[in-house]
């Protein structure tokens, strides 16, 4: 069930209602919104319940015998089993196809091909999050930044549908406070609510996947078929379908939590406004980059170990980063590269001297680079793709529309935060009956522009 | 990385005041726009739902769409948001007089005559028609269609051919009410005028069709493959455009899934049936010796190397499962036309 459609505008309102009815008894509400999640992963395929709720009562059992342990060195060893599980799920459902055919043709090619066991496994949806979120919980209570919760409590922050399929990554010290207490009835960022759920409508329906139908699709399809203007195009094209794809979900996910009264991590913070590599991972997938911070580069050393080893840890946590994102060598080559944008930036510590209107140029152009990567179905596809582009030709895909929708979404994110702020309070602010006409208003619109195959599904879901 | 600021930003909604709703206001707002959207989207509302797979999500959107569509077919407020939204719809307009539903599907009283056309030339030991010249290929169907139709692009980037890729996921020859082939395939011959067209599509067939007296015939019987096969033989006819175009149409590998193999095997037969009077015209690729031989499997050997070659869901080629059928789509191909 995807949050644009009409399945999903039957579910919300119903759990929004309940959930408020019984938020004064937790003993009730609780049960309800862990039901209410399943109900709402069982629309993709009700056999991922059961990976769920094996994934919960698993980490659940971990952090619970890391609490009772006082031996640090067992209490390492806990932990270390509970990430293995869940890393060994996510090896399994998303990784095992992709390593077992690099293995074999990797043996192929030195002569020793032998059959390896190949198996079809379908990805569930959301794991690359849930496991995330069940290692942030197990790993915080081991470091005793938390203690564990209720196994009710702890069902409820890995299920919580708002977050479930495509984050964001809620750190479990983030959202078990919010269910210590009943949500106060009395302050709901209800304006707030609304404006993401309506901006993040427009944002996927109404942009992303326009560009996507219109120039991203086709051209990455057979970049072969297009010359350098076409190709052009949708890079950027896809440079700003990405955003609004993600974001757009992100902002609904937000708006969502916030009418149930919870308050999820900011996500994004216009990421095309970044000057670096280092500022880009500080607006991009703010969630990921924080946890890949706190779970892989700190405890690979971080930059305590002097120069090489903070490369070697930079580059180790963004090939593992981009990996996250997909079993293909494309991944990989997308996260090394950014790697290496943050190892020269480390290397050269500021002592490049440049105007700042460069600067956002040049990285603005490395990160659209890296996306051409990310998109690439294979190496071979992205190397026709850069091919392309130095192949004179006919621009047959520039129209106004396309062109204004990639200025539009990539030049507001370079107006000055603070006034993009300051109109977004005033709107947030707006009476709630204001709010929900003008809803309906931009669901009328986003309903137009979708297509009769129905709302693409969002580009994270197979993440 | 190291040092970087806590980003979470918990508090940015206490920090401008903006938590000064009650609940009550969260629901009520959720409610007027749902009130709003059932008075100006109502019959869109029931369209959706109708649309749909069957199951309890199907049924629960009907629940609301159907008394939200009869709401909005007595109220001027859906029309009007029709008529000011209308311009953004990505859909084609379709020439509604090409449909199957208005598309003659009886059989005529007398004897239809066997042509010439009905035999392949190579078939039957005669010389081969002189070869054409490629100039657009349309590769079209639903979800099976791809990623066919992006390997076939690749295969002939370099060769001048025009690849149109137009796949209509989730659509199906039985499922009518979501996309009618009959009108669309009208449509794609009248924008792209295509000198052959691969057609790979039957991932969601199995829904009951209307026959030529009106009643609704449910799948699989030969009641059902009857109807199929003359939307497919309507189909086929509009893109081989009396002959100067030729048809591919892919059949489909048997799927893993037990409940959908009887519905593989009575569409595979009617593209057979439907195709018998232009095979001068219409080609049929046939999967199953290939993907499927001896029933479903994950796996094959290519060039020597065991590959996987269907999706997880049991029912698609994945991607190396499509490269191998381009490379056979390919040389089909190669044998009408020149590039």
């Amino acid at each position: 069930m995807l949050f644009p459609t009409v399945e999903f505008a039957v579910f919300f309102p119903v759990v929004l209602t309940v959930s408020w009815a019984l938020m004064s008894r937790p003993s009730l509400w609780k049960p309800f919104i862990v039901a209410a999640s399943y109900a709402f992963y069982a629309s993709a395929d009700w056999k991922y319940c059961l990976l769920l709720a094996g994934v919960t009562a698993g980490n659940q059992a971990a952090a619970k015998l890391i609490h009772r342990t006082v031996s640090e060195r067992r209490r390492r060893w806990i932990v270390a089993a509970a990430v293995a599980l869940d890393l060994g799920v996510l090896g399994v459902f998303k990784y095992y196809g992709f390593f077992v055919e690099s293995l074999q043709e990797a043996l192929d090619d030195l002569g020793l091909g032998m059959p390896l066991p190949l198996l079809t496994i379908a990805l569930p949806v959301g794991i690359s999050f849930f496991t995330f979120q069940a290692i942030s919980y197990v790993v915080d209570v081991k470091r005793r930044e938390i203690e564990p919760s209720s196994s009710l409590d702890f069902a409820v922050y890995l299920s919580f549908f708002p977050h479930l399929v495509a984050g964001p990554i809620v750190r479990a010290r983030e959202f078990l406070p919010q269910l210590a207490e009943p949500r106060d009835p009395t302050r709901v960022a209800v304006g707030s609510g609304l404006a993401l759920i309506g901006l993040g409508l427009v944002k996927k329906v109404v942009i992303g996947d326009a560009l996507a139908r219109s120039v991203v699709d086709p051209v990455f399809a057979v970049p072969e078929s297009y010359s350098a203007p076409d190709v052009l195009l949708a890079a950027y094209a896809y440079t700003a379908q990405i955003y609004c794809d993600f974001s757009g979900y992100t902002d609904m996910a937000i708006g969502l939590a916030l009418l149930l009264g919870y308050v999820f991590p900011q996500n994004f913070r216009s990421p095309y406004r970044a000057t670096g590599f280092r500022d880009f991972w500080r607006r991009w997938h703010m969630t990921l980059s924080r946890f890949l911070r706190d779970f892989l580069y700190i405890p690979l050393g971080g930059s305590r170990g002097g120069r090489l080893l903070t490369y070697r840890n930079l580059m180790i946590t963004m090939v593992l980063g981009g990996l996250w994102h997909g079993a293909a060598w494309t991944f990989v080559l997308w996260g090394a590269f950014h790697g290496l944008g943050l190892v020269a930036e480390h290397a050269l510590g500021g002592r490049l001297r440049v105007p700042g209107w460069l600067r956002w140029l040049t990285i603005f152009h490395l990160i659209v680079f890296g996306w051409i990567l990310f998109r690439s179905e294979s190496l071979d596809v992205a190397g026709s793709f850069l091919a392309q582009l130095a192949e004179p030709g006919p621009a047959t895909l520039w129209s106004a529309p396309v062109v204004l929708a990639i200025v539009v979404v990539i030049g507001l994110q370079l107006l000055p935060p603070a006034r993009v702020e300051a109109a977004q309070v005033r709107i947030e602010r707006l009476r709630p009956a204001v709010l929900a006409t003008g809803f309906a208003v931009l669901v009328a619109i986003a309903g137009a522009t979708v297509s009769s195959e129905g709302v693409a599904p969002f580009i994270y879901f197979r993440f | 990385m190291s040092g970087a600021p806590d980003d979470s930003l918990m508090s940015r909604f206490d920090k401008h005041g903006l938590r000064r709703f009650r609940a009550r206001d969260a629901i009520g707002a959720v409610a007027l726009a749902a009130l709003l959207l059932v008075l100006f989207e109502g019959p869109s509302i029931r369209r959706t739902g109708e649309r749909m797979d069957p199951g309890i999500e199907r049924d629960v959107v009907l629940a609301i769409g159907r008394p939200a569509g009869w709401l909005g077919d007595r109220l001027p407020l859906a029309d009007a948001a029709d008529s000011a939204t209308a311009w953004l719809s990505p859909d084609d307009d379709l020439p509604e007089d090409a449909g199957f539903t208005t598309t003659a599907q009886a059989v005529g009283s007398r004897l239809p005559p066997v042509t010439a056309e009905a035999f392949d030339p190579t078939a039957i030991g005669a010389r081969a028609a002189p070869k054409l010249r490629l100039r657009t290929l349309l590769v079209t169907g639903d979800s099976m269609s791809t990623p066919l139709d992006t390997h076939l692009g690749r295969l002939l980037a370099d060769e001048g051919v025009r690849v149109i890729r137009e796949p209509h996921l989730g659509t199906g020859i039985s499922k009518s009410f979501v996309i009618d082939w009959g009108e669309l395939s009208t449509r794609q011959l009248r924008d792209d005028r295509p000198d052959a067209v691969v057609v790979f599509i039957g991932a969601n067939e199995g829904y009951p069709m209307a026959g030529a007296d009106g009643r609704e015939v449910e799948c699989c019987g030969a009641d059902w493959a009857a109807i199929y096969a003359n939307r497919v033989r309507k189909m086929a006819n509009t893109y081989r455009r009396g002959g100067e175009a030729r048809v591919y149409w892919v059949t489909l590998p048997t799927p893993r899934d037990a409940d959908r193999q009887p519905i593989a095997r009575v569409v595979n037969a009617a593209i057979e049936v439907a195709a018998q009077p232009w095979r001068a015209h219409v080609r049929v690729i046939d999967t199953v010796p290939t993907f499927t031989p001896n029933g479903y499997r994950d796996a094959m050997t290519i060039d020597g190397t065991e590959t996987i070659v269907r999706n997880p869901d049991g029912k698609h080629l994945n991607d190396a499962g499509a490269e191998l059928l381009a490379g056979i789509v390919l040389e089909a191909i190669e044998r009408d036309f020149t590039f």
